[in-house]
């Protein structure tokens, strides 16, 4: 099996940041790549910096040797070039790409000033399609999709692998809402020849923030009180037009997050993680998991308890492991991570730079004897993983700490991101609010043990294998 | 094995090194220095002697398989670590063997002095060898538990893995 997700805008990069976290503690259904094509005109948003900067910091850590065998790190996501895909040039206005000169005094140029307003028409697009979907679907009906992405597909299409692509972006802002539709038909007829082959799949993600935008601001920018008119307008397109979805996910919430600094566009537009992200992230799994072949099934997910997000409401998902088909429950394999991430944070990271610069005695670490000693481990092996964990700890206490709504994942008293620690070490024992006996000392304890790896475990992956090991409750 | 089960066994190593210790400690002293140190020690008759030196090679082992255990003790259910600065403990392990030590030299300075009996510095070298040097430092580097396995002094030589 073949997965790609592509990610539309600063949503779907969110989606792709959580899908990111969750593919590194094993969530995917199976081992194979994950190919990943990001769509945002504005190359410089914040939120797909973000992403690329946990894709980029995750790129390395995948390749160390944690062997075959475990959860861990087990899907390698590759990212597809151009990364992002940018459907405009620097610079470019509407009238640019739609070549407005040649065309003003003829109908086509009159039915043209009717659709589009001078603003939307004037705007550099340099910040993305600045919440009007019109002006996206416009400029991406006239692309094409990459052709080195088309091609990945295709070969993997005729090798015989079952091809499954994922689309995740926002129905009520510009990009997202614009991309979705626009891309799926795109890459439907491209591969139309391979239609038993590919499944094409797609969140579309509803309102979930708002925002107060600056009064004194002119430019054309997205409006959140147009986020309802939009997505009733997205929706009833859906239900009205043959979509090219084999599935489609709708994700959203009724309490919006309040977006604490409004920004059009750019590093700027840099918003917190938000648990309707997970969802979707969830979504796209879901979807990878099913067979290329599946019959229609309507499906709603529901929770427990309206204000409150807790592992009780999340589906056990599936995956294959030797070609055998099982269940596994999401809560076992992200806590086990996360107390891995965390034991790392708390135990390694504080001592390891002067361990390895010998300014500490290594007895009192036996596991830098037994792992790291000798052992010629990189210290960009060492970087890699840590702004990669420090992501992770940020993302996670973002995820926890959202307004108007509790989310109960793991303890957010217990610890701290940027930079990441603990706070209450007794807390790690019940940090998913399960009880347990699993204490940061019983981890250390497991971590000295004597424990032997196959071939394919090996140098700094070693090392985290057994710390990811001895996590498991 | 499980871990209960490599407790159990680790503390019958303690108990059983430390009476093969005192076992090793009490024939080798006794038949290389017995005789003369029982005829210095006013003509007391071997026997005699090797009744008083065995008490007094009880009450050793004792106070060096009391270190060892202690140790073990403390090591595996007393510390706890929590952070990255919570291992080693050497000093804890330091004192227990200069507690150790100084059972080897002094309990056979003070018992002979009030059993009448005479021991000498060989004796008390035996001593520290059994004692200090196999009951308690080569059975702490075995026995040491996984979390602290390389606070006894050169048990990096003896227990690291490559």
């Amino acid at each position: 099996m073949s997965y790609y997700f592509i990610s539309i805008g600063g949503s779907g990069a969110k989606t792709l940041e959580a899908l990111t976290h969750l593919c590194a503690a094993g969530a995917m259904p199976s081992r194979g790549d994950l190919n990943i094509l990001a769509v945002d005109p504005d190359s410089g948003n914040g939120n797909l910096e973000r992403s690329s900067t946990t894709l980029n910091n995750f790129a390395p850590v995948q390749n160390l040797g944690v062997g075959n065998d475990t959860p861990l790190f087990k899907t390698k996501i590759s990212i597809i070039e151009p990364f992002p895909w940018k459907p405009v040039e620097v610079d470019m206005t509407l009238d640019d790409l739609m070549g407005y000169h040649l065309q003003g005094n003829n109908p086509l140029g009159s039915l043209y000033e009717v659709l589009y307003t001078q603003k939307e028409r004037g705007t550099r697009l340099n910040e993305g399609f600045r919440g009007h979907p019109s002006i996206g679907a416009a400029v991406l009906a006239k692309k094409s999709i990459p052709r080195e992405f088309l091609d990945k597909i295709l070969g993997d299409a005729n090798s015989g692998n079952e091809v499954k692509i994922f689309l995740a972006g926002s129905v009520f802002g510009g990009t997202g809402a614009a991309g979705i539709p626009t891309i799926s038909r795109l890459l439907r007829n491209e591969l139309i020849e391979k239609s038993d082959k590919v499944s094409i799949g797609g969140v579309l993600i509803l309102p979930y923030f708002s925002f107060v935008a600056s009064q004194d601001n002119r430019d054309l920018f997205a409006r959140s009180e147009n986020f309802h008119t939009n997505t009733k307008a997205a929706l009833k397109y859906y239900a009205q037009k043959d979509n090219v979805f084999n599935a489609m996910y709708f994700v959203g919430d009724s309490q919006r997050a309040n977006v604490k600094n409004f920004s059009v566009g750019a590093s700027s537009q840099r918003n917190d993680a938000h648990i309707v992200e997970f969802y979707s992230a969830l979504a796209a799994l879901d979807f990878f998991a099913q067979p290329v072949t599946q019959t229609h099934e309507f499906k709603c997910i529901s929770r427990s308890d309206s204000d409150n997000f807790s592992w009780m409401d999340f589906p056990t998902l599936t995956e294959s492991v030797n070609e055998q088909k099982s269940e596994f429950e999401l809560q076992k394999r992200f806590v086990q991570f996360a107390r891995f991430i965390f034991a790392y944070i708390r135990f390694v990271k504080p001592v390891l730079k002067d361990l390895l610069d010998g300014k500490r005695s290594e007895y009192q670490y036996p596991w830098f004897v037994d792992y790291f000693s000798g052992a010629g481990i990189k210290n960009t092996d060492i970087k890699n993983f840590e702004d990669y964990a420090e992501a992770f700890v940020l993302w996670l206490k973002q995820l926890e700490t959202l307004e108007r709504r509790e989310v109960s994942l793991i303890k957010s008293s217990m610890f701290a991101a940027n930079p990441a620690q603990i706070l209450h070490p007794d807390e790690f024992k019940s940090c998913d609010g399960s009880k347990t006996d699993l204490t940061l000392h019983e981890v250390w304890y497991r971590l000295s043990e004597n424990v032997s790896f196959d071939s394919s475990v090996s140098g700094f992956g070693r090392f985290l294998r057994r710390l990811y090991d001895a996590c498991k409750v | 094995m499980n871990r209960n089960v490599r407790t159990i066994v680790k503390i019958a190593i303690i108990i059983a090194g430390t009476i093969i210790c005192g076992a090793l400690a009490y024939f080798i002293s006794s038949a290389a220095f017995g005789h003369s140190l029982a005829t210095a020690s006013n003509n007391m008759a071997y026997t005699n002697w090797q009744e008083k030196f065995s008490t007094l090679v009880i009450f050793t082992g004792a106070v060096t398989g009391i270190c060892s255990l202690a140790w073990f003790i403390l090591s595996r259910w007393v510390f706890e670590i929590t952070s990255s600065t919570g291992g080693g403990r050497r000093i804890i392990w330091a004192i227990l063997a200069v507690i150790s030590l100084a059972g080897s030299i002094a309990v056979p300075q003070i018992y002979s002095a009030s059993a009448g009996i005479k021991v000498n510095v060989l004796v008390m070298a035996v001593f520290v060898i059994f004692f200090t040097g196999i009951g308690y430092w080569l059975l702490s580097i075995i026995t040491t538990p996984a979390a602290f396995k390389y606070t006894p002094v050169g048990a990096r030589l003896i227990r690291a893995r490559k």
